[in-house]
């Protein structure tokens, strides 16, 4: 009984390592790398998802999260929507080098909202709470599954985005047009985000300070509330709802690199972004 | 999914009353612990900007355990709570309930049967440990099954499979594993004794996990791109030698290639490096031993491991001291005076190469020395961590004790704590700790420290600088303790909190009341505490300073 039984124990453990797996295929960037700046027509638009990444200019951690971000973009084109949102606590307050204060309510409440994360860098993808998950916030490592499994649903609604910029006196106005697709159930809200791309400033990383960094589609403003207006019309398949918002731009932005970000999501409990989009606010 | 769990959880509670109520020679046990936090925003040392902070005021977490035996079962139910809890994550908020774990054992014969959530371990936990560190909410039982089986006295073979706990949820990858341990002698008459033993465990990445990889993968160049895993295993082999006065433990582990994440990876992006995440797959090895002499009076102690890419998780998206299946033995002294355990060497499962050496020596009664020798660099001799601990007990009559010594550090910021271009932070911290029984029951303990440290090149102190440390506590025995401290930034560093320009010399005072009656101990104290790495049990993390009001209230039966 004894030799049986050690006999049964080495051989399990012989079969613990005696077989070989199928392994995954890997394609290396390899992905669509469509032109972010060459849109779909609206008729066309295809999921677009929404990334909020949480930075901030003395988080030596975030330049890593942050390129990551760009080669997600190149890989998904105008299926991801990047917002690098300057909320991280200590992390977020400018140095003595820094010309700008990248800090804004909006963004410090956005995060409040949608739950603080355990390090950086971090983003939320698509303000979801995926199975498997603790919360809302992903780890860099998690972020390229989550955006592939999103982007490969159909939209809900699609979102048409128009812009009127006057150079000189510096007014937007922005027409948004939503499409319903599917029936939405429950309290949705629609956002408003104005976005500066390019900003050249200081940003703590591994190899200390950067004085020439170059911030990426950063938070500047919102144009409704932070976790989104109410959209109080019935939002049933094939409806179309119209909103227009107005605001001026700040002498301080460079107007050719502020971009305009709507997107749909639900409220409550449940976050999840249905839709996003991107436009230029100057072409 | 959770309806179904707390339906179950229900049935098994009511179950376990039943058993509980039927008393039929049965003996139920268990423990109570639970903390309350109270959040009073100070911004200046950094005690703001989290949910509790803002607007919750107010967290909690608690325990209930419970474990009944009888007929040969044991049973085991444990009740969690968290409410705006902070210890998953410090700067977050944590609000859930349930049956934190329930568990039946049985032994029939030589067979043990076990199901539930289970904590075990496979040798020094190298390969394999579930566990939990309260202090960190780490909870890592393994939900599922495990079968033992004597099959000679002293020796016995384990087999496990289920899934890691992941607070009232699981993961989803498989952990199965089997050991074999055993002890061996020679007569009643010989002094030397073996305790062998071999270890397998298996992690299967579930499908979630393994897509997400990939497209993570697919997002790296082709260079820095690689095939992951499925199966991962790991081996042991371990033995505790005794001879006389001798014990020499060593552990040797392997482990197959392995997806893991490197948090100082390199990428290579236009001629230019990034350093951040970055996922890669090798085999991995760790090689551990422990030699040590003890007679009356004497005692030493030398331990020595070399890690090699042994990080080891359920799944490798998992960070800092999240999805742990294994546990590497910690090298460096467990201090606890307030400044001598400011800086921790936190494990670095990739690369460390570390030594240890412990010597005591009582000559007599009334005098005790302790010397205590660590260091740790990584795989290429650059420095991690070192530390001399020195220690002097001295005793007289039954009144007196006076215990002091010297501690000397040297803390690598920049590995242990993501800070980049910091200095390697130098401390010098004398101690003195003296005890005055004035009778039986009553007694007073002082403690003194002062931390002195390094300056960097500018001539800025290191990290938060110089302390002073100072505590009184009063004791009237069995009920009541009393205790007052203060920890002073005497000499403000680099880090040191900034108001107006000018570096702040800030008091983080402490006040502590202790109520013992019986089994039940309750404690209230006022607590300003700085930010720092805190370590249970050899595991560390970074918690953000704290303001506010603490109680516990902690009792077994």
């Amino acid at each position: 009984m004894k030799k049986f039984l050690y006999l049964f124990f080495v051989l399990s453990l012989g079969l613990f390592a005696g077989c070989e797996e199928i392994s995954p295929e890997i394609n290396p960037q390899m992905g669509p790398n469509t032109d972010p700046d060459d849109p779909s027509p609206v008729e066309d638009q295809p999921r677009q998802v929404l990334i909020e990444e949480f930075t901030g200019v003395r988080c030596v951690n975030c330049p890593d999260g942050s390129e990551a971000i760009e080669t997600l973009l190149n890989i998904h084109g105008e299926q991801l929507v990047a917002v690098s949102i300057h909320s991280s606590g200590s992390f977020s307050v400018p140095n003595d080098e820094n010309a700008y204060d990248f800090r804004t309510t909006e963004g410090d409440n956005i995060l409040s909202f949608l739950g603080e994360p355990i390090g950086y860098p971090t983003a939320v993808v698509n303000r979801k709470k995926f199975p498997d998950e603790f919360d809302l916030q992903l780890g860099k490592g998690q972020w390229a599954g989550y955006i592939a499994e999103e982007a490969a649903l159909p939209p809900k609604v699609r979102i048409g985005i128009e812009p009127s910029y006057d150079v000189n006196s510096r007014d937007l106005s922005v027409d948004v047009a939503l499409y319903v697709e599917e029936t939405i159930t429950g309290e949705a809200r629609l956002s408003v985000m104005l976005l500066e791309n390019d900003i050249t400033d200081a940003q703590v990383t591994p190899d200390g300070l950067e004085e020439g960094y170059k911030h990426k589609h950063v938070l500047r403003d919102m144009l409704t509330n932070y976790d989104g207006d109410i959209i109080p019309e019935e939002l049933a398949a094939d409806a179309e709802i119209e909103k227009s918002f107005d605001t001026t731009i700040p002498a301080d932005w460079v107007d050719s690199n502020v971009s305009i970000v709507v997107f749909v999501s639900l409220a409550g409990e449940v976050k999840d972004v249905l839709q996003a989009h991107q436009v230029k606010m100057v072409e | 999914m959770k309806n179904l769990k707390s339906t179950f959880g229900a049935i098994l509670i009511f179950s376990f009353c039943q058993l509980a109520y039927a008393q039929d020679g049965g003996r139920i046990a268990g423990n109570l612990e639970t903390n309350v936090n109270f959040f009073v925003r100070d911004s200046l040392i950094g005690a703001a900007n989290t949910p509790q902070y803002d607007r919750q005021l107010y967290g909690a977490e608690s325990w209930l355990n419970l474990t009944y035996s009888n007929w040969g079962f044991d049973f085991g139910l444990r009740f969690d709570i968290f409410n705006n809890s902070n210890l998953l994550n410090p700067t977050g908020s944590y609000t859930d309930q349930g049956i934190g774990r329930w568990f039946i054992k049985k032994k029939i014969h030589q067979l043990g049967i076990s199901v539930g959530y289970l904590y075990d371990q496979i040798g020094s936990g190298i390969i394999f440990r579930a566990f939990e560190q309260r202090p960190l909410l780490i909870d890592n039982a393994l939900f599922g099954a495990r079968l033992t089986y004597d099959i000679a006295p002293d020796w016995e073979i384990k087999a496990f499979t289920g899934l890691q706990k992941q607070q009232f949820d699981t993961y989803k990858s498989v952990i199965k594993g089997a050991s074999l341990e055993g002890f061996i002698t020679g007569d009643s008459t010989s002094t030397w004794s073996m305790a062998p033993g071999i270890g397998a465990v298996n992690r299967t990445l579930d499908d979630a996990s393994m897509n997400s990889l990939v497209a993570t993968i697919n997002t790296y160049t082709k260079e820095d791109a690689f095939v992951p895993n499925y199966n991962t295993y790991a081996f042991s082999l371990y033995n505790t030698l005794s001879v006389g006065n001798f014990a020499w433990y060593v552990e040797g582990a392997y482990k197959t290639e392995d997806n893991m994440n490197d948090p100082f990876g390199e990428f290579v992006r236009d001629s230019t490096i990034l350093i951040g995440n970055k996922l890669f797959s090798e085999p991995g090895s760790v090689i551990y031993t422990s030699l040590s002499y003890a007679r009356k009076g004497f005692g030493i102690t030398l331990e020595g491991k070399r890690t090699e890419n042994f990080d080891f998780r359920t799944r490798p998206q998992e960070q800092l001291n999240r999805g742990l299946v294994n546990f590497l033995p910690p090298m460096a002294r467990v201090n606890t005076y307030r400044l001598t355990a400011r800086y921790n060497a936190a494990t670095q499962p990739l690369g460390e190469l570390a030594l240890q050496t412990d010597i005591s020596y009582r000559p007599s009664r009334k005098v005790g020395f302790n010397v205590n020798f660590s260091n740790i660099t990584d795989l290429d001799q650059n420095l991690l961590y070192r530390e001399l601990y020195t220690e002097i007990q001295f005793k007289h009559k039954r009144t007196w004790n006076i215990l002091g010594g010297v501690q000397i550090q040297r803390y690598n910021q920049e590995v242990f704590e993501f800070k980049p271009n910091v200095p390697i932070v130098e401390t010098l911290t004398p101690y003195v700790d003296v005890l005055y029984k004035f009778d039986r029951k009553k007694s007073i303990r002082f403690e003194f420290q002062y931390m002195n440290t390094g300056k960097d090149d500018k001539g800025e102190r290191h990290d938060y600088g110089d302390w002073l440390f100072g505590l009184i506590e009063f004791s009237i025995a069995p009920h009541y303790t009393i205790t007052i401290s203060d920890m002073y930034n005497v000499g403000p560093g680099k880090n040191s909190p900034v108001q107006d320009g000018e570096k702040q010399a800030i008091h983080y005072p402490r006040f502590d009341i202790f109520y013992t009656h019986k089994s039940n101990r309750f404690s209230l104290s006022y607590v300003k505490q700085v930010e720092g790495v805190v370590c249970t049990g050899g595991i560390c993390r970074l918690e953000p300073a704290f303001s506010g009001v603490k109680m516990t209230v902690n009792s077994s039966f």
